[in-house]
C-alpha cells in the first residue's frame, strides 16, 4: 500500500507541470529573437559571396529572378548589407573538372542552385565581364534575343552547353587567357555534333593546334557561340568566316570569278572555300597530293556539260589537258608516289588559285597578252611562238590548230591504210603456200 | 671489201655466203635495242589514259624516268642513224658497197608479178636480187619513219629552242605525228618484220641471217637468185632455167611473169 505523502507528491508534481507548460506557452519558446515589424528574421547573411559584385539591384531589382520582396522597394544597393551580411568569397582554386572517377564536389555551403535560364539571365543580361589574368577581357553578356533567333534558339538552354555551371557563384576558370578558354569551352559542341568534331580531328586546323597553337580555329571561332546561324545563308558567309583568318586569300577570291559570282548573285554553282577544302576534315592545299589531285577538284564542275554550258564554257578542258605534255605527265606522276610534288603545271598553276579570271578577262595569266608571261614562270627563256604551242584547251580542227589536225587525220588515214594492205599481202601469200601443197 | 665475197672458190660452190658484214650485223642490234627501248618507254605515253599504259610507266620508275631512258634510247638511236648514213655515203664514195636498196622499176614489176603468183595467174614467184621490194619498202619504211621521228622527237625534245626556229604549232603537231609515226612502226614491225623474217612459213622461227651473216647456199638461191646468179656467174638464160630449184607442184593456170622485155 503506498503511503499518503507520496500520493500528494504525484499531485503536486503533475500541478507543477502543466505550470509550466502554460507558461511556456505564453511566454514563447526560450531563445527566439524578439519579432520585428516588416522584417524577416535574418540569418547568417547574404546567400552568396558578394565580393566583387556591388550592385545588388542587378540580379536582385524588380522583374529579376530573385525578386527583393516588395516592402524592399526604393531601398538602393548600399543599404542591403546593413541587414544582410556578406558571406566570405568561395576559395579561389576551383574545383577540378567532374568525371565518374571524381565527381563533382559539393558546392561551397554558401552557393546555391542555378534552377533555370532566367536565373542566368539575371546576371548575364548585364554588362559582365571576365578579365583574365594576363588582362584580357570576355564579356559574358548574353544577347537573349540574338540567342533566341540563332540556330539553336528554342532547342537549347544555357545549361545544355555549359553544363559545367550548376552553382552560383560560378567556379573559377583556370584559363589565364581568353584564348586558353576559348579553346578548353569549344568542346562542349561535340555533344551533339560529334560526327564533325570528329572530323576536325582530321582537319589542318586540328593539326596546327596539336602543335600547341592556340590561335587554330574551333567551332566558335567560324560559328560564333551564342549567335549560331546557317552557316550557308548566304553562302559567301562562308567565305567571309574563313577570310577573317585568311586575309589575302579572301581578298583575292572575293574579286575572281567565282568569288564575285558568289558575291553578286548568291551563284549555286560557284565554288565558295569549302567546296575546294572541305568543311570539318579540312586538308592540307600544300601537300603534293592534293596538288596532283587538284585537276580533279576543278574538273568536277569544269567537267559537268550541263553546267558549263550555262556559261558557254567548253567541258573537255581536263580532256584537252590530260592530252597534253603537262597532263599527260601529271596524270602519270599522280599514279606514283603522291607524296612527290611535280614540277609539271595543273590548272592553277597557269589560271591562278584563288584569284581565277574569266579566261577572257585582261588580267587573266592565260589570255593571250599575258599567255608568254605565264609560260615563263617555268620556262624563262621561252619566247611569243612557245606560247602558241599550247592550244589553249582547243581541240585541234581545221579552224583552230589546222597542222595539228591534218597530222592526226593522216595517221588517222595511213595507219589503217598500211596495216591493211600488208596484212592483205601476209594473207595472199599464206593463202598461195597453202594451195601449193 | 666486196659484200658479195664466196667463202670459198667458185670450183667448189661454198654452202653459205656472206649476207652481212660485222659492221651491218651490229647496226642491226643496234636498231633493235633502240627501237625496243623505244617503244616500251614511248607507247605507254601515247596511251596515257589505258592502265597498262600507266603500269608499265610506274614499273619503269615513274614518268621522269621513263622520259630519260626514251632520250636515251632516241639518242642511240639518232647515233646509230648518223653512223648508218655515214658508213653508206663513205662506202659509195670508196666504191666499196653499191646501192643495192634504191628503189627500180623491176621493183614494181616484182610486187605486181608477186600479186599475181599469190592469186594463182602466175605459174613462179619473181626472182629477186639482194633485196627483194618488201624488203625495200621496209628498209625505205624505216629511213623516213626515222627521220619523222627523229625531227619530230627534237621539237620535243627542245621545245622552247625549236619554237625560236619554227611557229608554236609545230610542237602540238611535232606530238601527234610523234606518236602517229610511232604506232605506225610499232605495227609494221609487229605485223610486217615478224611475218617475215620469224612467223612466216619460209623462215619459221626465224631468219637469222642478220645474226650470223650468213646465208645458206638454197636460200640464197631460192630469195635472192638474181644476186646469187651474179655472184656466181650465171648469165643470160641460164638464169631462168638452172635457178629453178622449187617448182610449184601445182604452178597454177598458164601465164607468164611481167618482164622488162614484155613490158617495152
Amino acid at each position: 500500500m503506498m503511503p499518503s505523502f507520496a500520493r500528494t507528491a504525484e499531485v503536486i508534481g503533475v500541478a507543477f507541470g502543466l505550470l509550466v507548460f502554460l507558461l511556456l506557452l505564453v511566454s514563447g519558446f526560450p531563445g527566439s529573437a524578439p519579432a520585428i515589424e516588416g522584417a524577416p528574421p535574418l540569418q547568417d547573411g547574404t546567400p552568396h559571396p558578394v565580393e566583387g559584385r556591388g550592385d545588388c539591384l542587378a540580379c536582385h531589382g524588380a522583374g529579376s529572378a530573385k525578386p527583393v520582396p516588395p516592402s524592399h522597394t526604393g531601398r538602393p544597393n548600399t543599404t542591403c548589407l546593413a541587414c544582410h551580411p556578406a558571406v566570405p568569397a568561395a576559395p579561389v582554386d576551383a574545383p577540378p573538372r567532374p568525371s565518374p572517377e571524381n565527381p563533382a564536389p559539393s558546392a561551397p555551403p554558401q552557393s546555391f542552385a542555378v534552377q533555370g535560364d532566367a536565373e542566368c539571365m539575371a546576371c548575364h543580361a548585364q554588362p559582365l565581364d571576365l578579365t583574365f589574368a594576363n588582362g584580357q577581357k570576355l564579356s559574358l553578356r548574353v544577347d537573349a534575343d540574338a540567342f533566341g533567333s540563332s540556330v539553336h534558339g528554342g532547342k537549347l538552354g544555357c545549361g545544355d552547353c555549359h553544363a559545367n555551371i550548376s552553382q552560383v557563384p560560378h567556379a573559377k576558370t583556370r584559363a589565364t587567357s581568353l584564348r586558353e578558354y576559348v579553346t578548353a569551352q569549344y568542346e562542349v559542341c561535340k555533344r551533339c555534333h560529334f560526327a564533325n568534331y570528329t572530323k576536325t580531328l582530321d582537319s589542318v586546323h586540328y593539326q596546327v593546334m596539336s602543335t600547341g597553337e592556340r590561335n587554330a580555329p574551333v567551332c566558335t571561332d567560324c560559328h560564333s557561340a551564342h549567335t549560331v546561324a546557317q552557316p550557308n545563308e548566304p553562302r559567301i558567309k562562308i567565305s567571309e568566316a574563313c577570310g577573317r583568318c585568311h586575309v589575302q586569300v579572301y581578298a583575292d577570291y572575293r574579286t575572281s570569278v567565282h568569288g564575285s559570282a558568289l558575291r553578286a548573285e548568291d551563284n549555286k554553282d560557284v565554288p565558295d572555300c569549302t567546296t575546294c577544302h572541305g568543311v570539318h576534315d579540312i586538308y592540307s592545299a600544300t601537300s603534293a597530293s592534293f596538288h596532283l589531285s587538284s585537276t580533279d577538284l576543278c574538273a568536277s564542275c569544269h567537267s559537268d556539260e550541263k553546267m558549263m554550258d550555262k556559261y558557254g564554257i567548253s567541258a573537255n578542258v581536263l580532256q584537252t589537258y590530260l592530252d597534253d605534255f603537262h597532263g599527260r605527265t601529271v596524270n602519270f606522276a599522280r599514279q606514283e608516289a603522291r607524296t612527290i610534288w611535280t614540277d609539271k603545271p595543273v590548272c592553277v598553276d597557269c589560271h591562278g588559285v584563288h584569284d581565277i579570271k574569266k579566261a577572257n578577262d585582261p588580267e587573266s595569266p592565260t589570255i593571250k597578252a599575258n599567255l608568254l608571261q605565264t609560260c615563263q614562270k617555268c620556262h624563262p627563256t621561252a619566247t611569243a611562238n612557245f606560247s602558241a604551242a599550247w592550244l589553249s584547251h582547243y581541240e585541234p580542227s581545221l579552224q583552230k590548230s589546222p597542222i595539228v589536225y591534218l597530222v592526226k587525220v593522216y595517221y588517222w588515214a595511213l595507219i589503217p591504210m598500211m596495216i591493211g594492205g600488208l596484212v592483205l599481202h601476209i594473207l595472199l601469200d599464206l593463202w598461195r603456200l597453202a594451195r601449193n601443197r | 671489201m666486196n659484200e658479195h665475197d664466196i667463202t670459198t672458190p667458185k670450183e667448189n660452190e661454198p654452202e653459205t655466203f656472206v649476207r652481212f658484214n660485222v659492221s651491218q650485223r651490229v647496226e642491226h642490234v643496234l636498231l633493235m635495242l633502240a627501237f625496243i627501248g623505244l617503244c616500251v618507254t614511248g607507247i605507254p605515253q601515247r596511251f596515257y589514259g589505258e592502265s597498262w599504259a600507266s603500269w608499265l610507266i610506274v614499273a619503269m620508275g615513274g614518268i621522269e624516268t621513263a622520259r630519260l631512258m626514251h632520250r636515251f634510247f632516241a639518242a642511240l638511236l639518232v647515233l646509230e642513224s648518223l653512223y648508218h648514213v655515214a658508213y653508206i655515203a663513205l662506202g659509195l664514195l670508196r666504191g666499196t658497197q653499191e646501192p643495192h636498196m634504191i628503189p627500180r622499176l623491176q621493183d614494181f614489176r616484182d610486187a605486181l608479178n608477186m600479186l599475181r603468183y599469190s592469186l594463182g595467174v602466175a605459174p613462179r614467184q619473181p626472182k629477186f636480187d639482194r633485196y627483194d621490194y618488201r624488203q625495200k619498202f621496209e628498209y625505205w619504211g624505216l629511213v623516213l619513219g626515222n627521220l619523222i621521228m627523229i625531227a619530230t622527237g627534237i621539237v620535243l625534245w627542245f621545245p622552247v629552242t625549236m619554237t625560236q626556229i619554227v611557229p608554236g604549232e609545230l610542237v602540238p603537231a611535232a606530238k601527234e605525228a610523234h606518236g602517229g609515226e610511232a604506232l605506225l612502226a610499232l605495227l609494221v614491225i609487229v605485223i610486217w618484220h615478224l611475218y617475215s623474217v620469224h612467223l612466216g612459213p619460209v623462215h619459221f622461227p626465224g631468219d637469222i641471217s642478220i645474226f650470223t651473216g650468213r646465208i645458206s647456199k638454197e636460200k640464197m638461191i631460192e630469195e635472192h637468185a638474181l644476186e646469187y646468179a651474179r655472184v656466181v656467174g650465171i648469165t643470160g638464160d641460164k638464169i631462168t632455167t638452172s635457178l629453178e630449184i622449187t617448182p610449184s607442184p601445182s604452178a597454177g593456170p598458164e601465164g607468164g611473169l611481167i618482164s622488162p622485155e614484155r613490158e617495152h
